[in-house]
């Protein structure tokens, strides 16, 4: 587990950090993705709705599509895929609590689940591991962004 | 029909502030969610158009202003359209308004409605 500006980003997991967005594969072609706690930050701490496109189930969505939206008193936005994939799952969860997604980002406030179609030729794109936490650094750096 | 398309018609004015965060917000949650947005101003709406006028406008006391969501609107890709007859009512022209506002004739209103999935009316 690393804190970067004050933000926590566990190593483990595949960054979009354009978006603020985590991928974690799962098992078999599963990956389920959610918001950092930089998105969570930006966001304003409170959010009042997370709504995955359900519809959208069973169909395969290209990286950058929105899945979702997040919707705070402060802020309104898409969550958008990090990968191309089926839709295979959302997070009931977040219907009840959606604020889930930012007070337990990397645990029970998942967003949703693909099942990969290209995970190894697109997991080059996203930043993992100690070096790819440095890239993040330098992002939130440039952004003027901290969790504190 | 554009299965992605979809309208929101704003016609409420600085008159009544409430009535002016709520379909900004939903214009820029469309465009979340990926719609192409448009944004048809008439009767009072237009009114928000107005150079400098949506940022005095709070809809909730110490929340954002109008200025603050019509911003994010612009940001999230909404297009803006100004009905002409409304900018006849209120003595204004094109360069009173803000920059990257379309100025349309009422009829390309119910084309614009036409080739859209949705059209919601504030």
């Amino acid at each position: 587990m690393a804190t970067i500006n004050g933000c926590n980003l566990p190593e483990d997991l595949y960054y979009f950090i354009e978006k603020h967005i985590w991928a974690k594969p799962m098992d078999g072609k599963v990956v389920r993705i959610g918001m950092t706690t930089v998105a969570g930050k930006l966001s304003g701490g409170k959010l009042n709705a997370v709504t995955v496109k359900r519809k959208k189930i069973g169909e395969e969505m290209p990286k950058g599509k929105s899945v979702a939206t997040v919707e705070s008193s402060k802020y309104v936005g898409p969550v958008p895929a990090p990968i191309t994939g089926v839709l295979v799952n959302a997070n009931d969860k977040l219907d009840n609590d959606p604020n889930l997604a930012i007070s337990d980002p990397y645990g029970e406030g998942w967003i949703a689940e693909f099942e990969a179609s290209k995970w190894d030729e697109e997991k080059a794109d996203l930043l993992t591991g100690p070096d790819g936490l440095e890239k993040y650094k330098a992002k939130l750096e440039a952004d003027n962004i901290s969790c504190d | 029909m554009d299965e992605d398309k979809v309208m929101v018609i704003m016609t409420s004015g600085p008159d009544t502030p409430r009535r002016c965060a709520t379909p900004f917000f939903m214009a820029t949650l469309a465009a979340a969610m990926d719609y192409e947005v448009s944004m048809f101003f008439t009767i009072d709406g237009t009114l928000l158009l107005k150079k400098g006028l949506a940022e005095t406008i709070y809809p909730k006391k110490g929340g954002k202003s109008v200025g603050e969501f019509l911003q994010e609107a612009m940001e999230a890709g909404v297009k803006m359209t100004a009905c002409t007859a409304s900018m006849e009512l209120h003595d204004l022209t094109q360069e009173d308004l803000i920059d990257d506002v379309k100025m349309v004739g009422g009829a390309s209103m119910w084309q614009m409605a036409e080739d859209c999935k949705t059209v919601l009316s504030f």
